[in-house]
């Protein structure tokens, strides 16, 4: 008898308590404007390190100032949590409707919040200042869905290789240029390897850091024209161009173009073998380039990849690709005077002040401005230019970008599977196919 | 004299040991005092200078008095709660009767299947409840805290229950206790052994518990020490130094904690108290 | 005894805790299995697909190999630990100078943060710049390198080792109470009766421990498919995911891959395997006593 009474009041507890935790996912009202004790409205912003001070110093320097210029009327707070866990609070506050009013968005789950349904259209705020719109370029294009345009890009991302001019001189091999082949990249990686360094330095520990380089790789093999027929299922990713470029993954695999033990390290210690030189090239972007200058100086040198001749696809492809999108919460727009602060703030992040200090720190704003550059002892951020001089098209997005996260995921592993003989090129494609099928 | 080659033996034995399990974290000590290229280029060479960089950088960034201060209030409110009530209810589960002993051995177990499970599982569930509860901060962290010590604190203290002889609850009921009386002047007492054993565990648990203080805790006033770490870890940038650093800063007190706890009390009462 | 086992009693000391309990745990445990039934990003709303996933995770040859893993990793911590722990703890139960010290410096893995034992022990591994390489190198025993972590087939060994050098403090600190619960004048007695130490250990330590040591064997099971930051340090769970436990393989669909739906059902399974050895240990150990 005791047993079932027990029973009884236990199940009516947790039942009571089951269906209140439902009922608490349907919060979340519009919002009241909050003010700090000047007055000023604060907005948050969602950012993806722990510390921006130290780990995102561009955006803290235009927070920062934008700051300054409106003492009393608005202040910029950051929300700050490592990538990680950043991306896990953002989907749980999408839900109780607590976002902050602008955040970083992890590139792959942009198209999961647009159509989530959680994020404001900035169509308006385009429309408005259009000389915002002019800067970016199209840039924001990678963000406009259907039903609007959610989300802006953070900054924008120049990626490919770097290379180590004073370790090429030594082995003997010349610089690659804009049209070496990967045939002429194989022999390259053969004789830096006799010298007796690293040819690339690659960590895949965490795979997600470390295929910058292979985007252009995927580009130059007509990814862009391909995907939406693959993720629609008209395609298969094992197709002969696919094959084709995972077969040159195979290649670097077999001239032993990176570390014995990049199954161990990460994109951190793979950086650390280019910063000291004991390896020729490091694929990733411009985030990088002050640590390089400071490490490597005017020997640098910055290429976008080889070109392939066993492909129709355009091979006069650069990478200057919008990064991971900012977006803003549905709930600014029910507050006129919040929505008017983020319009503020989004015009002083997209302006020319923003991109000089964005410049001065190497790093590559989402927009252009005519006059706003480097400076002459900014080596690595001047020889990318260098190489965005040849004025090349880039795609909308990078490849990566372009795939659901659990595609993403498996491309990776794909890639990586291939370059450490762990796949074979049309094994690893036959698992991105069945990822796309399990997507749906 | 062979108790004293016997000794002899076991401090052999000891050291050895010791020495294995100790090493990295000796090498742990010694990273701390290189610099972060050092680290990520020759991370087994000995520093070249022992110098103070890291550490004078971890300060810096970290607010290690209010870290601790968290840490410590969060610690402590978990702890009375959770040893309140698994007290209580193990003391039922393992001393009291039951007509049905199949109901007691379903509660039993229970109790224990939530050491099965893998936290990072109830993350989004437990932040929803709590949102629902109204609680934020370094609040919400306690009774997630509390409820992820409730299996191996009632696995700990039934077993021990259990193993007291039955007799004393009877000599004290002839003496006129109740059943308060009982618990908490007759058993309690008998039981510091293994709450000092919980006592350690679940506070360096809670010293070092990440995945949800990461996603309960907002604002940086309420951080505690397990956040520190990924104030050194950027999306393109790891500085090695700090979190070396910083951890061991987190680290030493808590092995004095350990040893400060061991000695005295687990050890402080040892057979006799169960014996009287 | 009785007359103080009243119903209303009972339910009054046993209420605080089951409350607790069942909306922090139980409650999370059944929203993650309905959320197994779904197919759920994390975002917006989940939708119903019923036992797809696990149609799925039946047939995923990831599914397998983390499973393997882990067993792996079950049956060789499952012996060292429950064997080292206890015998070290028997050395330093005796009166012997400094070993206060000893213990807490054998209880320090366990404490030292998840990142830091990631980027020591990659230093003692790792084929290339590791330490055992390297020492095997320098005495001219070439032939017994080998690829501890980061290959395809040793990972789970190694990686088992780390938990085990991660755990032994806290099983030794166990079992070192444990010890200090045996009544002094039992095995006094023992002695007299010219008991050996083997003798004492079998026939006298081993039965009074009998519930210490089912304590510690139900932790390391339970620990075992706990096994997370120590295989994200330090392989990541590759290469290929290869040397991923059920647990970092669940986690990685559930926030890597944003499959959270899917992420559930591989925890499930996992949860339910756990629970079922925990069952199995504890029936098979109950009926032996008996």
């Amino acid at each position: 008898m005791k047993a079932k009474k027990l029973k009884r009041i236990f199940g009516s507890m947790l039942v009571s308590v089951l269906s209140l935790s439902l009922l608490a996912g349907c919060g979340g009202s519009g919002e009241e404007a909050k003010k700090d004790e000047s007055g000023a409205i604060i907005i948050k912003f969602g950012i993806h390190v722990a510390n921006p001070k130290d780990q995102e110093p561009v955006t803290y320097k235009i927070v920062e100032a934008f700051n300054k210029a409106n003492e009393g009327k608005y202040k910029v707070e950051f929300e700050a949590a490592d990538t990680e866990t950043h991306s896990k609070n953002m989907k749980l506050k999408a839900e109780d409707g607590t976002l902050p009013q602008i955040f970083w968005i992890e590139g792959s789950e942009a198209t999961e919040y647009g159509e989530a349904g959680v994020l404001m259209d900035l169509t308006e705020f385009l429309d408005e200042n259009a000389d915002v719109k002019k800067a970016l370029g199209g840039m924001e294009k990678a963000f406009k869905y259907d039903n609007g345009q959610y989300g802006l890009p953070y900054q924008c991302n120049v990626q490919g290789i770097f290379y180590n001019k004073e370790l090429f001189d030594k082995a003997g091999v010349k610089y690659p240029t804009d049209d070496t082949t990967y045939e002429e990249f194989i022999n390259m990686v053969k004789k830096l390897k006799e010298s007796g360094v690293t040819p690339l330095a690659i960590g895949s520990k965490n795979s997600a850091y470390a295929m910058w380089e292979f985007n252009e790789f995927l580009a130059r093999y007509g990814w862009e024209d391909n995907i939406e027929n693959i993720l629609s299922g008209k395609d298969n990713f094992n197709n002969k161009e696919l094959a084709a470029c995972f077969e040159k993954f195979q290649g670097m695999k077999d001239a032993k173009a990176f570390p014995e033990n990049m199954a161990t390290i990460e994109y951190f210690e793979a950086k650390q073998l280019f910063d000291e030189g004991s390896a020729a090239m490091f694929g990733t972007g411009q985030w990088d380039c002050a640590e390089f200058d400071e490490n490597i100086g005017d020997k640098i040198g910055f290429w976008w990849g080889p070109k392939f001749t066993d492909t129709k696809a355009e091979q006069n492809v650069a990478m200057k690709v919008p990064s991971a999108p900012i977006g803003v919460s549905a709930t600014v727009a029910d507050n006129e005077d919040l929505k008017k602060g983020v319009y503020e703030f989004l015009k002083f992040y997209y302006g020319e002040e923003a991109a000089k200090l964005s410049y001065e720190g190497s790093i590559f704003p989402a927009t252009s401005y005519e006059g706003v550059s480097a400076a002459e002892s900014q080596y690595a951020m001047n020889e990318m230019l260098k190489s965005l001089e040849s004025g090349w098209a880039s795609p909308a997005a990078a490849p990566d970008l372009t795939v659901p996260s659990a595609v993403q995921e498996v491309l990776y592993d794909g890639i990586f599977g291939v370059l450490q003989g762990t796949y074979e090129p049309s094994e690893a494609l036959d698992k991105m196919d069945a990822a796309v099928a399990n997507s749906q | 004299m062979i108790n004293k080659k016997k000794k002899t033996g076991m401090y052999v034995l000891m050291a050895l040991i010791t020495a294995l399990v100790v090493f990295p974290f000796i090498w742990m000590l010694i990273l701390s005092f290189k610099s972060n290229s050092e680290i990520l280029s020759n991370p087994l060479s000995l520093p070249k200078a022992i110098n103070f960089d890291n550490y004078k950088h971890a300060l810096e960034v970290l607010d290690f008095p209010q870290l601790y201060g968290n840490t410590i209030l969060v610690c402590v409110i978990s702890l009375f709660i959770e040893l309140v009530i698994t007290f209580l209810s193990s003391f039922v589960i393992s001393r009291m009767e039951f007509k049905n002993e199949k109901l007691r051995k379903l509660i039993y177990g229970f109790l224990i299947m939530g050491l099965s499970i893998s936290p990072f599982i109830l993350l989004f569930p437990v932040y929803k409840i709590n949102v629902f509860f109204g609680l934020r901060g370094k609040w919400a962290l306690i009774l997630p805290y509390v409820s992820t010590s409730i299996s191996f604190n009632t696995l700990l203290l039934v077993g021990y229950l259990k193993a007291l002889p039955s007799e004393i609850d009877e000599a004290a009921i002839i003496d006129g206790c109740n059943l308060w009386d009982l618990m908490t002047k007759i058993i309690l007492p008998m039981t510091k052994p293994v709450i000092a054993t919980i006592v350690i565990f679940n506070v360096l648990y809670m010293w070092n518990e990440f995945p949800f203080a990461s996603v309960m805790l907002r604002e940086a006033s309420d951080y505690t020490l397990a956040m520190g770490a990924s104030f050194f870890k950027g999306t393109y940038t790891v500085d090695y130094g700090g979190i070396v650093a910083s951890s061991v800063m987190i680290i030493i007190p808590e092995l004095i904690f350990y040893g400060f706890f061991q000695k005295n009390i687990v050890e402080g009462m040892t057979a006799g108290a169960v014996k009287g | 005894m009785h007359w103080l086992s009243k119903k209303r009693y009972k339910i009054g000391l046993l209420v605080p805790t089951l409350l607790v309990y069942s909306v922090y745990i139980v409650l999370p445990i059944v929203i993650a299995i309905y959320y197994s039934f779904t197919k759920y990003s994390g975002i917006g709303k989940p939708r119903f697909t019923g036992l797809k996933n696990y149609v799925r995770l039946f047939q995923d040859e990831l599914f397998w190999s983390s499973f393997k893993n882990t067993m792996v990793m079950f049956i060789l911590a499952f012996v060292l630990l429950l064997t080292l722990s206890f015998l070290i703890a028997l050395l330093l139960n005796h009166k012997l100078k400094a070993v206060d010290f000893s213990k807490a410096m054998i209880f320090s893995p366990a404490i030292i943060a998840p990142i830091i034992v990631g980027i020591i022990w990659v230093y003692i591994l790792d084929p290339n710049i590791g330490v055992i390489n390297n020492v095997l190198d320098a005495i001219g025993a070439d032939s017994l390198k080998q690829t501890w972590i980061g290959g395809e087939k040793l990972s789970p060994y190694s990686i088992a080792i780390i938990y085990f050098w991660q755990q032994l403090g806290y099983l030794v600190t166990i079992f070192i109470a444990g010890l200090k619960m045996i009544p002094g004048d039992v095995l006094e007695a023992v002695k007299i009766d010219g008991a050996n130490a083997w003798q004492e250990i079998r026939y006298v330590t081993i039965p009074m421990m009998r519930t210490t040591i089912s304590t510690v064997a139900v932790l390391i099971i339970t620990g075992v498919f706990k096994i997370f930051e120590i295989v994200q340090q330090t392989t990541g769970g590759g290469p290929n995911h290869l040397s991923e436990t059920l647990v970092t393989y669940s986690y990685a669909q559930t926030f890597s891959s944003s499959d959270y739906g899917y992420g559930m059902s591989l925890a499930t399974v996992t949860f339910v395997i756990s629970l079922i050895i925990t069952a199995i240990y504890t029936t098979a150990t109950r009926e032996r006593k008996e």
